[in-house]
Order: structure tokens, then sequence, then C-alpha cells
């Protein structure tokens, strides 16, 4: 790509090896503190070795059946097996399950009962039983049930209208109505009503302005005015921007080689910002970022989705790959 | 990691029931850190034990005026000991209600019953101590709502909030810590006389923090939704409290944004009112706006090139012409719409003049100075047609522009030529 010019190039290999190499240390604290969300990591993880071209190199078997095991009743997921149940984490199953093509493995009925029923009147979401409303949880409700066919299960109409009213003055949108606006919960409104069909609830300039004024001077993005740059915007910033068609509002190059200096080329891994400690979370983001801006040798992501784009059009499109394969 | 293999694991169980007898013979215990080994000596001789001694304990708890410290090196074997036992006393607790469920109420509820709040006692137990070690542990907050909605006692709710703001003293983001604080209030809330104080004390509570974890989106986030739950006299009050802490941190976006929401949810009120047909308030809200712009225009002035405090003064312009002066544009210049216009386009001028000193911060000035007024512009469609153009100078704005913020080239493009203003 010669945009780039004489930037350094993303380390793939690297960080393929960094992500598997993640589960086996497990005996830190560090590690045993996160291991509450073991399922979002695993999507993080997983998400990240398909854009890379390299998931294949894990044991698809052994994940489906652990995965199976952090089912509850209810229908819902824990982030591991004898955690409670939440949204969070049902969604991360569902997405790891997509990317394998192993959706069938799901009782379809009852995990989409389940998120359904945390609807609440005025159309928004519980994240679990316990009653917190958040705007990302009416994201991952709406993104699991499109992706399991079943958003017929949910008034829709209220989810949207919800979303709605979090929306502020300048365009963003917060955790609930009267919440300050977050690149993260923006993501979760923009992509909610992407995949609801309901975007012209937004002001595309305005937003699109808010936005891009996260670009800060070293091309990275923060989330919120006055904020360092972090590589995880690169992902809630770009992709809300381009669900609103205002992606050429931001330097692009500039933010690729931000990502790009954020890696750590001798382990592997990618950080929040250049010579901080990488974690998966971020190198998630920093790939998936480098994807929506086409980076080369990278798979498409969907950025209301957020997974592969062949994995998108498997479920929605229909199910040829897997046969012809 | 090498350290921790030196705990067995009966040396980890003794540890733990050390640690949770401390919590228990000091409930007010209202800070918890972790520390280096090193800094146990230093602690343990303010203590007045001059000799460290060896002992397991000393090199590893460590309390005083109701502050406690755990040692970094005894985390992990801690978190172990204290999750078996979490996970057992929950396991059994389940087994009982279970049972309990299937007698029914009245089939030996004693012995059920008598065991029962044993092993209640003992999840609550496991998991404060696991909580304190592993805040985002969801499963162990989980268990605790479960137990205290049986209790139906308002102090265990309040215990409750105690338990969440020492999580918060050590991990002020923690947001199953803050959910937990909503969780008790939504609980109590209209079965309790002292609600508009506890949500005061909250609101304090959130202030106490940010002032340690700046723009802790977490920490505001549940200030914002605590207004919801205030009488119109405590967000006049808030209002007021929240001005001296913006002046002290304008980067802080967080303390502005919150003062947006008690202004709109003034504003709120004053509609329902005026339903009822009293008008007098709204006096009242066009002046605190005023106020508002008068003090924000002093701080713009004194901290240079702070991008939160243009972003308060694009909604605080917003919601003023949009509410009281929207009928006056356009009829003549000589009314409050007028002498908006003209302060505001000084105001402009002032700050979009880069001295030759070149720092950054006034490069950053004009650049927010700027945007500032084409944002308004976009925003309220009547500017047009009122000759605000001309006074704009247009292409020196989009000289500056590109020159300030040439990644942004294609937005400017945009908004001058094509959309919003025409260039002249």
């Amino acid at each position: 790509m010669e945009i780039f010019g004489d930037m350094g190039e993303l380390a793939a290999e690297k960080h393929v090896e960094y992500i598997l190499s993640v589960e086996k240390k497990k005996d830190s604290f560090e590690s045993v503190v996160m291991e509450h969300l073991r399922m979002n990591g695993a999507y993080w993880g997983l998400t990240t070795l398909d854009l890379l071209g390299k998931l294949h190199a894990v044991d698809v078997d052994q994940i489906v059946s652990w995965i199976i095991k952090c089912q509850h009743d209810s229908g819902g997921f824990g982030g591991n097996i004898g955690h409670d149940p939440h949204v969070l984490y049902t969604l991360s199953a569902v997405q790891v399950l997509a990317l394998f093509d192993k959706l069938d493995v799901l009782d379809i009925e009852k995990v989409s009962t389940y998120v359904a029923g945390l609807q609440n009147e005025d159309g928004s979401f519980s994240g679990d039983m316990w009653g917190e409303i958040d705007t990302r949880f009416s994201y991952i409700a709406i993104c699991c049930l499109s992706l399991l066919h079943r958003l017929d299960k949910i008034n829709v109409e209220n989810a949207v209208s919800y979303i709605v009213s979090c929306k502020n003055l300048d365009g963003g949108f917060g955790c609930m109505p009267g919440g300050e606006s977050h690149a993260g919960q923006i993501f979760c409104c923009v992509g909610a009503l992407a995949i609801t069909g309901a975007l012209h609830h937004i002001d595309k300039d305005l937003l699109g302005w808010w936005l891009c004024e996260r670009q800060v001077k070293s091309g990275g993005l923060n989330g919120r005015p006055e904020k360092l740059p972090d590589v995880c915007y690169s992902w809630w910033v770009l992709s809300s921007l381009i669900m609103i068609d205002r992606v050429h509002w931001i330097n692009k190059e500039k933010l690729v080689k931000y990502i790009l200096d954020c890696q750590d080329l001798d382990n592997g891994g990618i950080s929040d910002r250049p010579d901080d400690a990488v974690d998966v979370y971020h190198t998630y983001f920093g790939v998936a970022g480098l994807s929506l801006l086409e980076y080369t040798g990278l798979k498409a992501i969907d950025p209301a989705y957020a997974l592969p784009v062949d994995v998108v059009n498997r479920i929605f499109i229909g199910r040829q790959s897997k046969k012809e394969s | 990691m090498n350290e921790h293999e030196s705990y067995s694991e009966e040396k980890a169980a003794y540890l733990l029931n050390h640690l949770e007898l401390i919590l228990e013979s000091d409930p007010l215990i209202d800070e918890v850190g972790f520390i280096h080994p090193s800094q146990f000596v230093t602690l343990n001789e303010e203590i007045g034990q001059s000799v460290p001694s060896a002992d397991d304990i000393s090199t590893t708890l460590w309390s005083k005026d109701h502050k406690l410290g755990i040692s970094t090196h005894a985390l992990l074997p801690l978190f172990k000991a204290a999750k078996r036992e979490f996970v057992d006393a929950v396991t059994r607790y389940k087994e009982l209600s279970d049972q309990c469920g299937e007698n029914g109420v009245g089939n030996s509820p004693c012995t059920v019953s008598s065991s029962h709040s044993s092993v209640e006692s003992e999840v609550m137990k496991h998991s404060r101590v696991l909580l304190l070690l592993s805040c985002d542990f969801g499963t162990a907050w989980h268990s605790r709502k479960k137990i205290v909605l049986k209790m139906h006692s308002f102090s265990v709710f309040m215990d409750e909030l105690h338990l969440s703001a020492l999580v918060l003293s050590y991990s002020p983001k923690c947001e199953h810590a803050w959910s937990h604080r909503r969780w008790v209030i939504k609980s109590i809330a209209g079965k309790c006389s002292t609600l508009q104080e506890i949500v005061g004390k909250d609101s304090e509570l959130v202030e106490k923090i940010a002032e340690r974890s700046k723009m802790n989106y977490r920490a505001w986030n549940h200030r914002n939704w605590l207004v919801s739950h205030m009488s119109t006299d405590q967000v006049l009050h808030e209002l007021t409290k929240s001005r001296n802490w913006a002046g002290l941190y304008v980067a802080d976006n967080s303390c502005f944004h919150y003062r947006r929401r008690l202004m709109l949810r003034i504003l709120e009120d004053s509609r329902h009112r005026q339903e009822n047909g009293s008008t007098g308030h709204n006096v009242e809200i066009h002046q605190l706006l005023k106020e508002e712009l008068e003090w924000n225009e002093m701080l713009i002035k004194r901290f240079i090139g702070r991008e939160a405090l243009w972003l308060h003064r694009r909604f605080l312009s917003l919601v003023l012409i949009k509410h009281f002066l929207s009928d006056q544009i356009g009829t003549s210049m000589d009314n409050d719409f007028g002498i908006f216009l003209d302060n505001e386009l000084r105001l402009l001028s002032s700050c979009s003049t880069i001295p030759d000193s070149e720092f950054e911060d006034y490069q950053a000035q004009a650049l927010h100075s700027t945007t500032y007024m084409l944002w308004l512009v976009k925003q309220v469609p009547e500017f047009d047609g009122i000759g605000v153009q001309e006074k704009l100078r247009t292409d020196k704005m989009k000289v500056l522009l590109n020159d300030a913020c040439p990644d942004r080239s294609f937005l400017w493009d945009y908004l001058i030529s094509e959309h919003c203003l025409k260039e002249n």
C-alpha cells in the first residue's frame, strides 16, 4: 500500500503468537481477576485471529464445548464456567459461535428468549436480571437477536426511541438519557440504529463533527474531549464514522500510523498508547481498526456487527460458503 | 510468580480468616489499598512495631485508623482462598434454597432457616473479601443482592453502600460498584424517608472520587443518574455547588456535562410548571444561562485553549438562543439577541488572533473559537440571512482552520463552501 510510505508494518505473525500465548499464562493475579470475562476475551482474541486469517490455529471443538458449559438454564451465558449470565457475555458467545459457523449448536429459541426478556417497557434493555440499564445493552441485545434472526421477539420501535432519547445536543449519545456523550456509547447507539434501519434519527453532520474532533495531533483518537488517545477508539469512533458516512473527515493515514506505533514488535500485541503494556482487548481493537481502514492482508470487518464481513454474509445472505467448503 | 508459591493453601486460608476478622472487627474501614511488601516495614514502624516481626500477618495485612492495606504478594493466594470459600458457600446456599423450595413454607422451617442464615452470612463474609480483591467479580455482587433483598432491612442496604464505597476507594472506575449503588437506591426508593439525603451524599461521594480520579466516566455517569432522583431544590443546590469544582478542573468535560444535565433538568421542571400557568421561573433560567455564559467567558480567557470550556459554550449559546432569543433573530440588532451576537463576535475576534509567540495553547484557542462559531451558525438556521456571514470573514476562517488542523480539511471545506456558509 503506497499511501503508508515507509511507516512500520503490521507484525501480523507476532500478534497471532501473542494471542495464542495469552490463554497459557493463567496463574498471575492480573489474569485470574479477568477470568470472569473470559468469554469477551475469547471474542476479542478469536476475531483478531480470524481477521488475520489464522482462526484455524485453535481447537474449535474445545472452545465450543467450553462455551456451552457457560450457558445457564435461563438461556444466557456467563463470562466463564460458574459465573452468572449477562448479555455482555451472551453476545460474545453468539459472536464466537458465528465465527466458527457453529450457531446450530445453540437452542436459538432459548437464547433469544433470554435476551428479549431483558427489554423494559420504555424500550431500554437491562444487562441481566438485576436491572442495570445502559445503551450498551440495547446494542448488545439488538445485535445478538439480529444474528439469531429473532429481532421480531422485541419491540424494535420502543428500543429505537429509547436510544434516541439518549441523544445529546452535541449529537452524541450516553449510557442513558442525560448521560455524557462517549465514543463507546455512540458506537453502541449508532450500531443499534444501523441494524434496525433507523439511522435517519441521527444528525450525521453534527455527530460526524463531534466524532472527528476525537482525532488528536498524534493521529490517534480519544473517546471524549480532553482525553488522551487510545487504540480502542480506533474502533468505536471509526466504525461510527463509517456507519454515518463521514469517515473522510478524519486523517486515516495518521490513524494507521498511530495504531502501528502501538504494537509490541518484539512480543506481539497492541497497547492503548505507544510503549504501554499490550493486552488482548487493544490488540483486537487495533487490528479491527486497521481492517476498517482497509489495511492490506486483513479480512474486512463489519462496522455494525463487529464480525468479519464473510461471517456476517454467511448469516444474512446464505449458507453457500459452508456447503462449498 | 515465584513469591506466590511460598503461600500454601493452609497459609492462605489462615490469612483469609484473619483478613475477614479485621473487616468484622472494624466495620468503619473506609479505604483499602494494595501495598508492596517493602512498604510494610515503614507502615509497621508507624504503628509502633519498630522491629518488623516476621510473622505472616504483619507482613501481609495492615490496618490502622480505619484504613486497610494488603500486600501485593498475597493477592493471588488470598484471591484463590476467598474464591474457594465463596464458591463453596454459594453452592451450599443454593442447595438449601432448593430444599426450602421443595419442602415449601411450613415444613421444618426452623432447621432450614437457621442453617440458611448461617450460610447466608458465610456468603456475605466471603463475597465481601472477594470483592475487595477482585471488584469486577459480578457473581459475588449478585449473590449479595439476592441475600440483601430477602433481609428487608434498611441498615443492610446501607452496609452495601458502604462496601461499594470501600471498593471504589481502590478501584474508582469499578462499574459493578457504581451499579450496586444504583441498585440499592432503586430498591429503597419510595420506601424510605431519607432518600434525598442518601442521594445528596452519593453526589458528594462522586465529587470526592472525581478529585482523585480525573474524567472518570463511570463516576460522573452515576452523578448524572442521581439527578433523576433529586428534588428541584437539590438540583439548584448541586448547580451552585459544582461550579467551584468545575472552575478548578477546567479540562474535565464530565463536570461541565453534569452542569448541562442539571440545567436541562431545571428547564424541564420549568416547562412542567409553565403548563400549570406559572412563568416566574423562566426569567430565572434566562438569567442563569446568561451568568453561566459570562463565567464561561471568564474561564476561557483565563485558561487558554481548553476544549471542554468551548464545548460548554456551544451548549450554553444554543440553549439560550433556542429557548429565549429565537423570536428576536432578524427583527433588529438592538435587542438581547443583538447584544448576544455582538459579544460572541467580539470574543471570536479576540480569541482567533494568534500572538507571535506561537504557543500551542493560543493556536488551540483560535481553533476552538472558530469552530465554536461555525458550529453555532450551523445549528441555528435562523442565522441565515441576517448578515452573519459578512461579519465572520469566512475566507480568513478557512485559512485559520486549515492551518491549525489540516487533518479535518474535508470538514472545513464542507462547512464553509458547500453547506452552511458561502466563502466571501
